[in-house]
C-alpha cells in the first residue's frame, strides 16, 4: 500500500516536472541559438534598427516589435469590451434558453483552427476594408479585428467563470442596499471578479501576440512601421514564419533571435500578470 | 438612472452607424481598375520565386533587393492568388504551374507567359528547378536521377506544365531496390511526386517517398543524410555547394505576373514591372495604355 502510494506520487511529480523541463529546454535552446546572432548584428542595431532586408544584410526588427504591439493593442480594443460584456451577459442577463446556445458557440469559437480564421479574414474582412476605404485591405485594422475575434473565447470563458464564482451574497447585499440589477452587476459583481477578468484579458493578450498563421494572411506583412490603421504591418511571429523556410546562415539565426525577443515579451506579460496578482492578494 | 447602460447604448449606436457606413461604402465600387493606386504583392525575402523574380527583372541590382518596403508580403502561392483575386488593384507573381483562371497573367514585353514562349526564350521570367545530391548517392538514387533526366522523366516534367531539359535518351533501369527519400522545395514537390509515380511503374520494387518542406531544408537535410535527394527551387548557395552538394537542373519553371481579372491592363514592359516593384510607379493610370 505504502509502496503504491509512493510510486504514484512519483508518477504525479514526473508529470508536473514535464512541463517545467519543456519550458527550460525551449528557453535554453532558443537563447543558445539566438543570442550569438544578436551579438553579431549588435543588440542596438538589432532591436532598434528600422530596416529589415536580409538579402542586404540589414537586420533591424524595430518595425516588427512595434507591429506586434499595434496589432495586439488593436485586438484588445476590439476584443476586450465585447468579451467582458458577453461574459457579463452570460453570467447575469442571459435567459437559460439563450445560454444553451451562446455557451457552446463561444466554446466552438475557441476550437476553430487559426488558419481557418485567417482564411475568413482573407475572404471576408480584407475585401470589406478594401471596399469601405478604397485601399488595400491587408492592414493593421484587418489584423486587429480578426485577432479581436480570436481572443474572444479566452476572455469570455475566463471572465464568465470568475463572475460565476462571485458569491451570491455580494449581489444580494447590493440589491438590499437599494441598487438596481444592472448597478449591482457592474459595480459589485464585476468589481469582485476583477482579477479573474484581468487574467482572461492577459491570456487573450498572450494569444494575440503569439498568433501567427491568421495574422500573416491578413496583415500585408510589410516590414515597416505602419503610418496608420490602413497600412500593412508585420508582427514578430509573422517575420519568423514568413522567412524561416528559405533562410540560411545569419538570416536564420536572426529569425531565431526574433523568437528570443518574442519570448522575452511573453515573459514580461506573464511576470506583470503575476505581479499584479500578488499585489491584489496583499491588498 | 445609470451611466453604464447609457454608455452601452451609445456604444451600440456608434457600432450601428459604422455598419451603416460600410454598407453604403461598398456600393460605389468601380469595376475597371485602370486607375487607382497599385497594391504590390511580393513573396518573402529568401523565397526561391522572389529571388528569381527580382533578379530577372533587375529589381535586385546585384547588390541589393530594391523591392519597395510598402509591398505586401506573403509566404504562399495560394494567399498571393487569393489576394490578387480579391483586390482589383493588386499585382503579384506566381509559378506558371500554379496559374489558373481566378487571376489574369499579363504579357511581359508583349509576350504571353506560356510554355512555348519560355522554351523559345521569348518569355524571360523563369527559374530552374534543382535536385541536389551528395557524392555518395545510392544505386537506387542514381537510377531515379537517371530516370528524371531520361526521355520518360522529362516527358512527365513537360506534362506538368514545366519546361523540360535536354534528355539523356530512353531510360533503362538498373533494377535497384530499396528505399529512397526525396525532400525539399514545395514548388518542386508536385512534379517530383509525378516523377516518383512514373518511376514506380517501371521499377515496382523501389519505395520512393517525397517529403515537402522547403528549399533550404531540402539542401540541409541532404547534407546531413536525412534525404537521399534534395529539391530546391533556387540555385544552391556557395555554402551548400561547399558542403558537398551537386546540383542537377531537372526543369525550368516560368514565373507569371498576375493581376486582378477586372484590371484592364494586359501588357506590361519589364521596365514597368521593375518600376512598380521598386515603388517608382504607384498608380495604375501610369501604366495603362
Amino acid at each position: 500500500m505504502q509502496l503504491r502510494e509512493n510510486a504514484m506520487r512519483i508518477v504525479f511529480m514526473l508529470a508536473a516536472c514535464f512541463s517545467i523541463v519543456a519550458v527550460f529546454f525551449i528557453c535554453f535552446y532558443l537563447f543558445i541559438n539566438g543570442l550569438p546572432a544578436i551579438a553579431k548584428i549588435g543588440p542596438l542595431n538589432f532591436l532598434t534598427g528600422m530596416e529589415w532586408a536580409p538579402s542586404n544584410e540589414l537586420y533591424g526588427i524595430f518595425p516588427m516589435i512595434i507591429g506586434s504591439i499595434y496589432v495586439t493593442a488593436g485586438a484588445i480594443i476590439v476584443g476586450v469590451p465585447i468579451g467582458i460584456l458577453t461574459a457579463v451577459y452570460m453570467a447575469y442577463f442571459c435567459p437559460k434558453k439563450i445560454y444553451r446556445i451562446v455557451k457552446p458557440a463561444v466554446e466552438l469559437l475557441a476550437g476553430i483552427p487559426s488558419i481557418v480564421y485567417g482564411f475568413f479574414g482573407l475572404v471576408v474582412i480584407v475585401p470589406l476594408i478594401q471596399d469601405v476605404f478604397h485601399t488595400s485591405g491587408n492592414t493593421v485594422l484587418a489584423a486587429s479585428v480578426l485577432l479581436g475575434i480570436m481572443i474572444l473565447p479566452t476572455i469570455v470563458s475566463v471572465s464568465e467563470a470568475s463572475l460565476q464564482a462571485v458569491p451570491d451574497s455580494y449581489y444580494e447585499g447590493s440589491l438590499a442596499l437599494g441598487a438596481s440589477h444592472e448597478r449591482s452587476v457592474y459595480f459589485v459583481c464585476l468589481k469582485a471578479a476583477k482579477s479573474g477578468v484581468l487574467a482572461g484579458v492577459i491570456l487573450g493578450v498572450g494569444r494575440a501576440i503569439g498568433e501567427t498563421m491568421a495574422v500573416i494572411m491578413v496583415a500585408g506583412n510589410q516590414a515597416v512601421i505602419p503610418g496608420s490603421l490602413l497600412h500593412g504591418v508585420r508582427t514578430m511571429t509573422a517575420n519568423i514564419v514568413l522567412e524561416m523556410g528559405y533562410a540560411s546562415g545569419l538570416h536564420r539565426e536572426a529569425l531565431i533571435a526574433t523568437a528570443c525577443v518574442l519570448f522575452v515579451f511573453i515573459m514580461i506579460i506573464n511576470l506583470s500578470f503575476s505581479a499584479l496578482k500578488r499585489k491584489e492578494a496583499k491588498a | 438612472m445609470n451611466k453604464f447602460v447609457k454608455g452601452m447604448f451609445a456604444f451600440g449606436l456608434s457600432a450601428a452607424t459604422l455598419v451603416g457606413c460600410s454598407s453604403s461604402g461598398s456600393g460605389e465600387e468601380d469595376a475597371s481598375a485602370a486607375s487607382g493606386s497599385i497594391t504590390v504583392v511580393s513573396r518573402e525575402d529568401g523565397s526561391g520565386t522572389r529571388g528569381a523574380f527580382t533578379e530577372l527583372l533587375g529589381i535586385d541590382d546585384g547588390e541589393k533587393d530594391n523591392t519597395t518596403s510598402s509591398a505586401q508580403i506573403t509566404n504562399s502561392t495560394s494567399v498571393m492568388m487569393t489576394t490578387v483575386e480579391g483586390n482589383d488593384y493588386a499585382i503579384g507573381y506566381i509559378s506558371l504551374g500554379s496559374l489558373n483562371d481566378t487571376v489574369k497573367a499579363v504579357k511581359v514585353d508583349g509576350v504571353e507567359a506560356t510554355q512555348e514562349n519560355i522554351e523559345s526564350g521569348e518569355y524571360t521570367v523563369s527559374r530552374p528547378f534543382i535536385v541536389c545530391t551528395t557524392g555518395e548517392v545510392s544505386e537506387l538514387g542514381q537510377d531515379f536521377m537517371n530516370f528524371i533526366m531520361s526521355d520518360e522523366g522529362q516527358a512527365v516534367v513537360a506534362e506538368e506544365g514545366y519546361i523540360a531539359m535536354e534528355t539523356t535518351g530512353a531510360f533503362e533501369s538498373n533494377g535497384a531496390t530499396g528505399d529512397l527519400t526525396v525532400g525539399g522545395s514545395s514548388s518542386v514537390t508536385p512534379v517530383m511526386e509525378k516523377l516518383a509515380e512514373a518511376y514506380k511503374k517501371i521499377n515496382a520494387d523501389a519505395n520512393i517517398s517525397v517529403q515537402q518542406t522547403d528549399s533550404t531544408t531540402g539542401a540541409e537535410s541532404t547534407i546531413s543524410g536525412v534525404y537521399d535527394i534534395g529539391m530546391c527551387s533556387r540555385e544552391l548557395t556557395d555554402d551548400e555547394k561547399d558542403a558537398g552538394l551537386t546540383p542537377t537542373t531537372i526543369a525550368i519553371d516560368g514565373i507569371a505576373v498576375i493581376v486582378n481579372k477586372n484590371n484592364s491592363v494586359d501588357n506590361l514592359t519589364s521596365d514597368q514591372i521593375k518600376e512598380i516593384y521598386t515603388g517608382e510607379i504607384t498608380e495604375w493610370a501610369d501604366v495603362a495604355e
